[in-house]
């Protein structure tokens, strides 16, 4: 009966923020679409419902229906693998992140938190290695699409989420040294209390937020560093031969990471769930609300702030890609590692 | 100098003035409402059309309700995409008078040069300002004499007069007429 209660309750949990991110993915489509003009004195899509904001349902329903297209020279198995092999790790990182505070319910004598799908101890470090496993989605796309065009993305993208990935796994390990755990929960609840006790500004974490955020989105392949795609030069890149779902996955893939970086800087740098004031202005029993709507405005700014830049700056060169990872993000990154353990052994004793 | 180029480098000076510029038009999109999109929604709105456009060329006739056309082939030798392909034949019974038989403009390799419409000597081509004319099969865009002369209709409702002092056996041509004594009525 327990176990049955507490699988219930995780099922309805993995529901519910699937269905939420789902929901976002579609409709960061359309609002990207739709910021990108507005900042570009465009209308953006304007047909399909009012001022086209069912645009998504009516896509998804295009490639629904699209031929499914492999090409003769494909390796079949790894074709079809890739965009799996893609989306997959990009969803399965929300399994960590905590929406809200970390509450407990007794449902049945069972204890169930209902903000957090499960609470592992080293959530930042699994996060991580599922990302990891969304560049071979990539690269195996690239490579088995038998194309110039896709395998040349599938290299870049191979060269830049790796170069990339190391920073963004140095830049977050001055959090982990402030707050000494890897668990996502762990690292919000430290945070709690007013907007100075937040990680980027209470800990210093300046310069680790930012090598974070150009790292991040370096690592999901958006603009200004969306070189593996770089429509003007390799067609559409690692993603050329494919149609239909195939793509789309691929697309979800792009969306869900976005989002997913985007609840990692905001738990990590910006507390989460914690308002920038001490406590809650709502009652106890109502303040996971405001907790909840904190998170979801976090990330929302996150991914706004991924459009504007899409907005404003054109795509590096590749060699500038490369330099600036290595020979600038990096440094940065040791840097504050650096800085930041000194600091802390300092003022811990 | 040098010190305040570091600084300019380290806090990505020029990348914040580039996204301030975005942000500015959002603002003034979204908050102040004070700018417009410049776009125009195509087939809701359609944008005002100069009297000169260069659309559809189209045949025209006389008020009588003569067609215009000589049949001189002039159109078709000027025309520089071959267009225009004209089976020039006599009015039966008056040796003198020709028309054209069959008048063909494939519009598919038309470049709307005009070119046809300054040749004619006799003012029967025109462009008119229709340009939605997109069809499913190519060979749709072949226009024949009807069509063309459909089109002047439909584009041209004022109809020129036909000169009373031609004669009906001789093909009018407007060429030298600007110095015409001015006709007796």
């Amino acid at each position: 009966m327990e176990m049955l209660v507490f699988a219930g309750a995780a099922v309805v949990k993995i529901t519910v923020v699937m269905g939420v991110v789902l929901l976002t993915v579609a409709f960061l489509t359309l609002a990207e679409r739709k910021v990108l003009s507005w900042m570009q004195d465009r209308m953006g899509p304007m047909e399909v419902g009012p001022y086209g904001t069912l645009q998504p349902i009516a896509d998804g329903i295009k490639l629904f229906f699209k031929e499914d297209i492999i090409p003769a020279g494909a390796n079949r198995f790894l074709f079809s693998l890739a965009p799996i092999l893609s989306l997959v790790p990009a969803f399965i990182g929300f399994a960590v992140v905590p929406y809200g505070p970390n509450r407990e319910i007794e449902l049945f004598g069972v204890t169930i938190k209902p903000f957090i799908i499960t609470d592992i101890n080293i959530g930042i470090l699994y996060i991580l290695a599922f990302a990891s496993i969304g560049a071979y989605g990539v690269i195996l796309g690239g490579w088995a699409s038998n194309n110039k065009y896709s395998l040349l993305g599938g290299l870049r993208a191979a060269a830049q989420v790796i170069s990339y990935e190391l920073n963004i796994g140095l830049a977050i390990i001055g959090v982990l040294i402030l707050t000494g755990s890897l668990s996502m929960v762990t690292i919000a609840e430290k945070q709690a209390g007013g907007f100075w006790h937040w990680n980027l500004i209470g800990g210093m974490q300046i310069i680790a937020f930012v090598v974070y955020l150009i790292s991040a989105v370096a690592e999901t392949n958006r603009l200004p560093f969306d070189l593996p795609e770089a429509d003007s030069e390799l067609v559409a890149g690692w993603m050329t031969e494919y149609s239909g779902m195939r793509f789309a996955f691929f697309f979800m893939a792009e969306y869900a990471n976005m989002i997913l970086v985007s609840c990692i800087a905001s738990v990590l740098f910006l507390g989460g769930y914690n308002a920038p004031y001490p406590g809650t202005l709502l009652p106890d029993k109502l303040s996971w609300i405001e907790g909840v709507a904190w998170f979801t405005v976090k990330v929302y700014a996150f991914l706004f702030l991924f459009f504007w830049l899409r907005a404003t700056l054109p795509r590096l060169r590749y060699d500038q890609l490369m330099r600036f990872g290595w020979k600038v993000m990096l440094p940065l990154a040791l840097g504050n590692i650096v800085i930041t353990s000194i600091v802390v052994y300092f003022v811990r004793r | 100098m040098a010190v305040a180029q570091w600084v300019k480098t380290l806090t990505f000076y020029e990348i914040l003035v580039g996204m301030k510029a975005t942000i500015t038009v959002f603002i003034q999109r979204i908050i102040l409402r004070n700018r417009k999109a410049i776009t125009l929604q195509y087939p809701h709105e359609k944008r005002a059309l100069p009297g000169t456009y260069r659309g559809m060329i189209a045949l025209l006739k006389y008020d009588d309700d003569t067609e215009k056309c000589v049949g001189c082939d002039l159109c078709e030798a000027a025309c520089p995409s071959r267009v225009i392909t004209v089976i020039s034949s006599e009015v039966e019974g008056e040796p003198m008078k020709r028309y054209a038989k069959e008048y063909y403009m494939d519009m598919t390799r038309c470049l709307f040069c005009g070119l046809c419409v300054q040749a004619c000597p006799v003012d029967a081509l025109a462009m008119t300002t229709e340009y939605e004319w997109a069809k499913y099969n190519k060979r749709d865009l072949r226009l024949d004499k009807d069509q063309l002369l459909a089109l002047g209709d439909r584009n041209f409702t004022v109809r020129e007069k036909k000169l009373e002092f031609q004669h009906p056996n001789v093909a009018y041509f407007n060429i030298g007429h600007k110095n015409l004594p001015p006709k007796e009525s």
